[in-house]
């Protein structure tokens, strides 16, 4: 009886360790794993930007149209950009390039072409996204990229390389902040928003929401909505996080058509700044706190004469009503 | 079971949990580098609290 006693607590012993760690790591894979797993799918990567979605010249492509007389010919400019200007660049393509210059090669995602960037060499359309796109028109392989501001990083990246780049403003975006679409708060100062990031505000229920931890994300350095923070934050320097925040509620920060063209997660809300809502008209009469421009960035030692050309007709009034179709808004 | 081999067995359980947990973590913080924010935060989980 004692004997048979003794292996039903061995056993029980063994069930508890084995209950013990499924639970902690049930418990993770629920509040962190779960939202994390899917980011490596193709499909979720293509939500990042479904560049297949914006291929120049073809009928069922989601591009902006506009009618123009203008039609490049020679030495065609090669155009790369942000992963939220691909609908931008790729409408310009497709209003004023010759048909049959981009070629895409479609293909898998992986960790080899993390951004499913499958364009031949020779194509006129490339996509790099911002950090690697940068290097790109330093080094010569792009002409002209469409991005957010450089960061400091790529501008000394260019200084070394001794080339001068030029960055022309062609159209309004406005730089958001975003949050759980069931998080009870609906916006902030931007004070409280600096404060966040300080580390000195660590609990919504600081700002207005539930009691619950703030997880305040930040993004690749270097990438166009970090640039755009580091400058939001100005000298106020970022604060340290426990790891332990991951488990709380998040406020993260991007582009509004990023999020609301592209991405289009309903499941995520953007916050009003200061009480205004980052909507087009908000931007356009720059009530908005945050309105950022976006350029057109090439080499001032590029001699492509077709260059000067793209550039005016993207700020003629036709290239800003094309922008303006994309989901931005006009400059000026 | 004799002490022996239960201890055995328990070290042997005990081993393996604890290299599926490290193993969880490092996937975590590998994919967390990696992840879409905004999916990130979409999959927050809120319970009852309507949106």
């Amino acid at each position: 009886m004692s004997r048979r006693k003794n292996i039903l607590r061995q056993i029980a012993l063994l069930l508890c360790v084995v209950l013990l760690f499924a639970s902690f790591n049930g418990g993770l894979y629920l509040l962190l794993t779960r939202r994390l797993s899917n980011n490596f799918s193709g499909a979720n990567q293509a939500k990042m930007i479904d560049v297949g979605r914006y291929l120049p010249f073809e009928e069922t492509s989601d591009l902006a149209r506009v009618e123009t007389s203008l039609r490049l010919s020679g030495d065609l400019p090669v155009l790369d950009g942000a992963a939220a200007l691909v609908p931008v660049y790729a409408a310009a393509i497709n209003a004023i390039y010759p048909e049959g210059s981009v070629t895409y090669e479609g293909g898998a995602f992986s960790d080899d072409n993390y951004y499913g960037e499958n364009f031949a060499p020779d194509s006129v359309m490339q996509y790099k996204n911002t950090v690697r796109g940068y290097k790109a028109v330093v080094d010569g392989e792009t002409d002209v990229f469409f991005t957010a501001a450089p960061s400091a990083e790529q501008r000394q990246y260019a200084e070394k390389q001794g080339v001068a780049l030029r960055c022309v403003p062609i159209g309004l975006e406005a730089f958001v902040f975003f949050v759980n679409a069931h998080n009870p708060v609906n916006s902030l100062t931007a004070e409280q928003i600096r404060a966040i990031y300080a580390g000195e505000i660590t609990d919504w229920s600081q700002v207005g929401g539930v009691h619950r931890p703030i997880n305040p994300v930040t993004r690749l350095k270097g990438s166009g909505s970090q640039t755009a923070m580091d400058r939001f934050m100005g000298d106020t320097p970022y604060g340290r996080k426990s790891p332990l925040v991951l488990f709380g509620a998040s406020i993260g920060y991007s582009f509004r058509y990023y999020m609301e063209g592209i991405v289009g997660n309903d499941a995520v809300k953007m916050l009003a700044l200061n009480g205004v809502a980052p909507t087009k008209e908000n931007i356009q009469n720059r009530s908005y706190p945050i309105v950022a421009e976006f350029y057109a960035v090439y080499r001032e030692d590029n001699d492509n004469p077709n260059i000067p050309v793209l550039i005016d007709w993207l700020l003629s009034d036709e290239g800003q009503t094309l922008i303006e179709k994309s989901g931005y808004v006009r400059i000026g | 079971m004799k002490e022996k081999t239960f201890y055995r067995l328990l070290l042997a359980v005990l081993l393996i949990c604890v290299a599926v947990t490290v193993a969880h973590f490092a996937y975590d913080v590998y994919a967390y580098k990696h992840c879409s924010i905004i999916w990130f935060i979409a999959k927050e989980v809120w319970g009852h609290v309507a949106p």
